[in-house]
């Protein structure tokens, strides 16, 4: 039944079909092996390969009898117009004196997101691979035993969010994962009158639904998953429109019994849980009040700069209490700490949500310095982390996370 | 004097028949600590709430002003035992001023409360929601709001760089000691 489960990264831009990468020309030929090293060094200097740092100069080729072909990139190719015509005036006394004979190959536009891409495109021509610069465990993949500890934060948060057998809200779950410590956990509160042991719907079977459609979409290949494209657990939306992230203009037209009845659009999982790890921030690292900390502020400037915060200061792992997840401890050493230990917001912390975020909450853990989330079902109307935006993909903003999407397996 | 020259500019954008209740909303803000992102929310001419930017103290980076001054409104409305349509009716008629450009998270807040119109001064070029970096104010199928920005932008400007040059703030030093200049 685990087979299931399984953890997909959610790259910072959509995926290209591996087959169709926007590419560019270059103009290349083949060269002695001898000069090889000479010739890379001049081109270099000549005609680099600016915009292209993913593109490798040189193209080595395994022909038959076991010798090897090496080919070189000796300059980009104009847009319009005969391209073998407008090579610059160096490049062309290099390919003179070496008696270079110039072919138009394709080059990759941009460098691979993902391993998949990379193998298609060095098909083309060579390219380097790296991993996102800010190389946020779990992109590479993960060990078995991170797997297991993912799955099962997962499974709490879809606990959390389950009333009777429905999905009937989202459920935002922060966690330490240095500690595996749950800090935070929170459902929806767009209306207080949310009860989940009251609030008995029509249907009943959903979570079944649920777990027959993702398994299928995983085990039944990708015609029985296009069915399920949404990912929706079962197969009507309406079911849930509880869910804040999902339907966030929603609120007003809800329908609900009483008038008068406390409403707060904006109280989506996702906040009410910052809120509540900001204020075990408060309880455990208590301050003066009076220190002056700009750099929260500075989220809202232009002026601003692109520095990330400094890592999160380690706590003492012996403080904390392992699986007293409610238990803030607030006897002991939690008081007394000083100062320097205090843990810049949610620096270093994973997120785990059962349904993607909108993009107000996804923005909020921007800020809130989360460094990795974890979802389970998509959100195609309002999801800000694939479906409609892609926050992580957002290069102009100071902090980047990474995100996972979490297929639930049939064990739930 | 920073907040009063926020205050100015925001004054500035509202008509005068309501300076008073204005000025008011700023004596409210002056006596709190210095803030640099500020607004208020005016219905019928009249502000109704203010907030401003309080991350720091709450040691939540969620809190913008924008937030702030909406938690005010519904508190105020629940006290009031407004139900939720008679809400959503209230916020469709209130105008929000604000002194930078709402961020990605603040623009689609307005948006999802059903914020009639929004005035910001400078734009925000690394979070900007209303057009900087996303455009979160207009979405295809309607929602959203009307949204003017650049409204006297260089005083804006000018009042959060005097704010920053004062306050020498580097974010790779989060954890600076007291800065004098905040409490002036
Ligand atoms: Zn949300
Ligand atoms: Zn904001």
């Amino acid at each position: 039944m685990e087979e299931t489960w399984q953890i997909v990264h959610i790259p910072d831009n959509p995926p290209f079909p591996p087959d169709q990468q926007p590419t560019v020309d270059a103009i290349a030929s083949l060269i002695d092996p001898l000069f090889a090293n000479t010739l890379v060094r001049r081109l270099n200097q000549i005609a680099p390969l600016e915009n292209l740092r993913h593109v490798k100069r040189v193209h080595k080729k395994f022909v038959q009898g076991g010798k090897t072909q090496l080919s070189v990139i000796l300059c980009l190719a104009s847009q319009n117009g005969n391209q073998l015509d407008s090579i610059q005036n160096d490049v062309q006394e290099l390919m003179n004196s070496y008696q270079l004979s110039p072919f138009i190959t394709k080059v990759c536009k941009y460098a691979a997101s993902s391993k998949e891409e990379w193998e298609e495109q060095c098909k083309l021509w060579p390219t380097s691979y790296h991993p996102p610069t800010y190389n946020i465990e779990g992109i590479t993949g993960f060990s078995q035993e991170d797997s297991q500890s993912v799955f099962s934060f997962m499974k709490y948060a879809i606990q959390l969010a389950k009333s009777g057998d429905n999905l009937e809200v989202n459920a935002a779950v922060i966690v330490d994962p240095s500690v595996k410590q749950v800090i935070a956990k929170a459902c929806d509160q767009t209306c207080s009158c949310y009860n989940p042991k009251n609030e008995i719907t029509l249907e009943t079977s959903c979570i079944e639904k649920l777990e027959t459609s993702v398994c299928h979409g995983i085990s039944g290949g990708a015609l029985s998953r296009k069915e399920h494209s949404n990912g929706f657990p079962a197969k009507s939306e309406q079911l849930y429109t509880g869910v804040s992230c999902l339907c966030p203009w929603g609120w007003a037209e809800q329908e609900s019994d009483m008038s008068l009845r406390y409403c707060h659009p904006l109280r989506h999982a996702s906040i009410v849980a910052i809120e509540s790890s900001a204020a075990r921030d408060r309880l455990l690292f208590p301050s003066s009040g009076k220190t002056q900390d700009k750099s929260f502020e500075m989220d809202h400037m232009q002026s601003c700069s692109a520095a990330s915060p400094a890592k999160r200061q380690k706590t003492n792992p012996t403080n904390i209490q392992v699986n007293g997840e409610d238990n803030l401890d607030l006897n002991g050493e939690g008081c007394t700490r000083s100062l320097s230990a205090r843990p810049y917001l949610c620096t270093g912390f994973d997120m785990y949500l059962v349904w993607e975020p909108c993009i107000m909450c996804a923005m909020a853990l921007v800020h809130q310095r989360i460094r990795r989330i974890f979802y389970a079902y998509p959100n195609p109307k309002a999801g800000a982390l694939g479906s409609v935006h892609r926050l992580q993909g957002q290069r102009s903003l100071n902090h980047h996370y990474a995100v996972f999407r979490v297929f639930v397996g049939t064990d739930i | 004097m920073r907040l009063w020259t926020a205050s100015k500019f925001l004054l500035s954008k509202i008509s005068y028949n309501c300076m008073n209740s204005i000025c008011h909303a700023f004596k409210i803000l002056y006596t709190l600590e210095l803030c640099t992102h500020l607004c208020v929310i005016v219905e019928d001419g009249k502000v109704i709430a203010s907030g401003r930017n309080r991350t720091n103290e709450t040691q939540n980076a969620t809190r913008h002003a924008e937030m702030e001054v909406i938690d005010t409104f519904l508190e105020q409305w629940r006290e009031h035992r407004l139900s939720k349509s008679e809400v959503a009716e209230k916020f469709s008629k209130c105008k929000l001023y604000v002194t930078c450009e709402p961020c990605i998270m603040c623009a689609v807040a307005l948006s999802f409360i059903g914020i009639k119109e929004v005035f910001y001064g400078c734009a925000n070029d690394k979070f900007g929601g209303c057009g900087s970096v996303l455009s979160l104010h207009s979405t295809p199928k309607g929602e959203g709001f009307k949204c003017t920005g650049g409204i006297m932008a260089t005083e804006a400007v000018s009042l959060f760089r005097s704010f920053y040059e004062q306050g020498n703030p580097n974010a790779s030093k989060p954890h600076r000691p007291l800065a004098q200049q905040a409490t002036q």
